[in-house]
């Protein structure tokens, strides 16, 4: 089984890729990319978001059966490239967002996925796109990042 | 038994320790030449410091990244004394040395008053029981993050470090050049003189480590170019673009997954197991039965070779649980019972005496007026969980009589103990590797996942192999905040304030439950009284003449563990929501009611009015900051970790339930090391207050936790979350806490707010209209 990730084909061990598995941990257990969570296994959270042909999805019960022939983005691969930052991930630095960070990753998706079909969203556009659980409470300085990276 | 007996008694146990110990002096905490030996071109100045030969300052960190901002902060203090740039300090594992211990933790933890600690104001008993309990703690040398108390142990100690270095430096540049120090300068690390002489730190340090110091100098306030601005955190940039390693995200060449089944009831175990239908599934290696571990409730573990594989495994065996030998936990008959010990010690004058002041009044009664008003409630707080985003789990490995474990931990010693003696080595043959902690908020203070992943992996061969556990796990599986109830009485004299206070709180002490688990070599056959039970209650700064403050301490058989802000996290809702119970009842505004109640303590009533003014209070500025047709203001004052908070939450209610608009929030940390962080705290410590103040609950029946994962447990997202403002009194002394500090006000102010629109008074925990 093959899986197209950031922009690469990636070969999955054929012993251990079950077309019931979760693309979630093919990602973090079978390609060691780690930068996708697991927060709660039934897609609640958000942690575990990524782009599947550039819609933000949560991986965590997402089967690899149903990504057959479609292009997966992680946040490995949400930068440009040549050193430069997604305007998100710039906009999540000047605001300071982090703090644990562990959600971050998936609501940085979450983020790039509505500002790619939403280039100015509103309040209520946010609240409705980012549902994300982030346990250290960095949802005001989300809001300020994303209204800022929109500009 | 009191506590003026119980602190005597103690000092006098210790009583020929203090004096042989007063004798020698203070044990230093900056350490030698050889805390930390050369390796790779690095040369230690202290035990704190080393200097590369390319001149970036390597800093032992010992305190564990959970998003609070402590490894900024302490690079901040280092960066400061040694004049080079943030971005020039490089953290580097502390180790185990006791050098690495938490001594203001500790200390933090006695049952004073602040007012008898207050600098400039301290009572014997207080700076003795201060001294022993630092010393104690510094022999111990126990390395724990939590206790809001990174910044404020790391103050002096660090600035020293740094500042000692800086001197070898300087010196050992004065020496070479044969030019006086006092001409020396130092600009980001390169040290200089106005002949043009200048040589980097990484040039001067093999020198440095044999230049003795000479007088080490703090460099003065006015000085500062680092501390007290928001800096940038320096762990952000991985946190953004998935680089960032938390415990999950170990990756070992041949490493294994386990995923874990406790018993469902808490206190439980695994009778009759049948593994075949895990084993059949592919993937799946082995079943290991796990004992409890440092608290833990019995489990299986299934290892697999993706955590997948694992956990289909684990949900696939057939187990007969059994319940708990004391039988089944119930939380809704201990709350009750919590109720009736707290009402009956109240009745009898049992419980201990956390603080008193004041002769008992024979009759709250003065000759010939009207009969005092007296106000009595009850008070009940739930059990809960702590949910940290990142799900409970450590990394292992047991191969050639040497271990090693990964682990997101807030207490690199304890976990190392229990991996030694899980596998049966010596604490010398075991590493741990600290990783960035996915949240803590005072779970990872335990270390039950490490003994069972150590376990585990005495069963894998020699892999290293990576435990984790589910949300369901976690939530049903935790070390809980302890259920309270408090019955609380006043009564007011002629001008509406309260003459008299009297509080009796029950349940479970937290501190000895977790030293039994984490520490049991300290523990002894007696629990003492843990002050976390009372604190927020006996602690207050209101002039009340009268006060009687007393705890009973149960044992609920519940798993207990710190939740952050621990007794604070329910307390300030009983003393702050009563408090504003009397103002209604004495017919004054709850914030004037307040300040009059502030007497001699200026830091409370310069956080209060800064409160007050900021967010518009009648009286203070309301014209600048009208409040919305249908929203209402409450506020809370509270201190806690050393530090003062005012909170004034705005809401309004929508759909029946409450919603808050914005949380105006006044504090008072001592020195603020960075703005930017003690910001974020603010907003992190009221979301997380305010889940809890709108939702948080455990319950359990029949021994099995209710809840399990988001849907069933759920927390405050992004469409409810409030504006949040964080305004600092500027203040010179020492820092305080930051972490924890702006949970405890949360839920009272709310709920004073919902009284302010409904007229209905909450007096439980979630506030449920």
């Amino acid at each position: 089984m093959e899986i197209d990730v950031n922009g690469a084909l990636r070969a999955l061990p054929e012993a251990l890729a079950d077309p019931a598995m979760p693309l979630l941990y093919a990602l973090r257990d079978l390609l060691g990319l780690t930068g996708t969570k697991f927060g709660c296994g039934v897609s609640s959270c958000g942690a575990c978001t990524v782009h599947v042909d550039g819609v933000a999805v949560r991986s965590c019960v997402l089967p690899l059966a149903a990504i057959t022939g479609k292009r997966v983005v992680t946040i490995e691969g949400l930068a440009p490239g040549g050193g430069r930052l997604h305007p998100v991930q710039q906009a999540w630095l000047d605001h300071q967002v982090p703090q644990c960070g562990y959600c971050q990753s998936g609501v940085l998706m979450a983020a790039a996925a509505l500002l790619a079909k939403n280039r100015n969203p509103s309040d209520a556009e946010i609240d409705a796109a980012i549902g994300n659980v982030c346990r250290c409470g960095t949802y005001p300085r989300m809001r300020d990042a994303i209204r800022a990276a929109a500009n | 038994m009191r506590r003026r007996t119980l602190l005597v008694s103690g000092l006098g146990a210790a009583g020929a320790l203090v004096l042989g110990w007063a004798a020698l002096p203070p044990r230093d905490r900056v350490g030698g030449l050889d805390s930390l030996p050369e390796e790779a071109g690095a040369i230690g100045l202290n035990g704190w410091i080393k200097i590369a030969d390319d001149g970036v300052v390597l800093l032992a960190m010992n305190r564990s990244e959970m998003g609070q901002g402590t490894h900024t902060a302490l690079a901040m203090l280092v960066a400061e004394e040694l004049d080079v740039a943030l971005a020039r300090v490089r953290l580097v594992p502390a180790g185990h040395d006791r050098l690495y211990g938490n001594v203001a933790m500790f200390v933090g933890n006695l049952p004073f008053h602040p007012g008898e600690t207050e600098p400039g104001r301290q009572t014997n008993v207080a700076r003795s029981g201060q001294w022993v309990v630092a010393k104690v703690a510094r022999e111990l040398g126990i390395n724990a993050t939590g206790g809001s108390s990174s910044v404020v142990d790391a103050w002096d100690v660090l600035r020293l470090a740094a500042a000692t270095a800086r001197a070898r430096l300087v010196g050992a540049a004065s020496i070479a050049w044969k030019l006086p120090v006092g001409e020396l300068t130092v600009t980001e690390g390169v040290v200089g003189h106005a002949s043009g002489a200048q040589a980097h730190y990484g040039e001067l340090a093999r020198m440095a480590a044999a230049t003795p110091p000479g007088d080490v100098l703090l460099k003065p306030r006015a000085q500062w170019s680092l501390i007290g601005t928001a800096a940038p955190r320096i762990d952000l940039p991985a946190k953004v673009d998935g680089t960032a390693r938390f415990g999950t995200d170990v990756r070992l060449p041949g490493m294994l997954f386990a995923a874990i089944r406790h018993c469902p009831m808490l206190g439980g175990s695994a009778g009759a197991v049948d593994v075949a239908p895990a084993l059949a599934l592919p993937g799946v290696e082995r079943v290991v039965r796990l004992g409890p571990y440092a608290g833990s409730t019995a489990a299986l573990a299934v290892v697999g070779q993706t955590w997948w594989h694992a956990q289909r495994g684990a949900q696939a065996i057939r187990v007969e649980w059994q319940q708990r030998p004391a039988g089944p936990l119930d939380s809704a008959a201990i709350v009750a019972s919590l109720e009736r010990e707290a009402r009956a010690a109240d009745a009898a004058g049992a419980g201990f005496t956390f603080f008193s002041r004041g002769e008992a009044p024979d009759d709250a009664r003065s000759a010939g007026a009207v009969p005092l008003r007296q106000v009595e409630q009850l008070y009940r707080a739930p059990y809960l969980a702590h949910a940290p985003m990142e799900p409970i789990n450590c990394t292992a490995r047991v191969a050639g009589g040497q271990v090693e474990v990964w682990a997101p931990t807030q207490v690199p010693g304890l976990a190392r103990d229990i991996a030694a003696q899980v596998a049966g080595v010596p604490v010398e043959a075991v590493t741990v590797h600290v990783t960035y902690l996915g949240c803590g908020f005072g779970r990872r203070l335990d270390v039950d996942f490490v003994g069972q992943a150590v376990r585990i992996a005495q069963e894998t061969g020699g892999r290293p192999v990576q435990l984790v556990w589910s949300r369901e796990e976690d939530i049903g599986h935790d070390f809980y905040r302890p259920a309270g109830a408090a019955l609380l009485r006043a009564t007011l004299g002629a001008d509406g304030l309260p003459l008299t206070l009297a509080i009796t709180s029950a349940g479970d002490a937290i501190t000895p439950r977790w030293m039994e688990r984490g520490i049991p070599y300290l523990t002894g056959p007696v629990d003492t009284p843990d002050k976390t039970a009372s604190e927020g209650l006996y602690d207050q700064s209101y002039a009340i003449p009268y006060q009687r403050i007393r705890h009973v301490a149960t044992k609920s058989g519940v798993p207990v563990g710190y939740w952050r802000s621990v007794g604070h996290s329910h307390n300030a809702f009983f003393s702050e929501a009563f408090i504003d119970e009397l103002a209604h009842a004495a017919g004054q505004d709850p914030l004037a009611y307040r300040l009059a109640m502030l007497q001699g303590v200026p830091r409370h009533r310069a956080v209060l009015e800064l409160v007050a003014e900021r967010a518009g209070w009648p009286g203070h500025g309301e014209a600048r900051r009208p409040l919305p047709a249908g929203r209402a203001r409450g506020v809370a004052l509270h201190e806690s970790f050393g530090s003062v908070v005012a909170q004034v939450v705005e809401a309004s209610i929508e759909n029946g339930r409450p919603r808050v608009h914005r949380v105006v929030c006044a504090a008072d940390v001592g020195t603020v090391v960075n703005p930017g962080i003690v910001a974020q705290q603010m907003e992190s410590a009221v979301i997380f207050a305010l889940s809890a103040a709108l939702y948080g609950r455990i319950d359990i029946a029949g021994g099995v936790v209710r809840q399990s994962n988001f849907p069933n447990y759920p927390v405050v997202r992004l469409g409810e979350s409030p504006l949040i403002e964080t305004h600092l009194v500027p203040s010179e002394r020492a820092p305080g806490g930051v972490g924890e500090i702006g949970t405890p006000p949360l839920a009272p102010a709310l709920a004073n707010a919902l009284f302010a629109l409904t007229g209905k008074r909450l007096r439980e925990l979630p506030l449920q209209l």
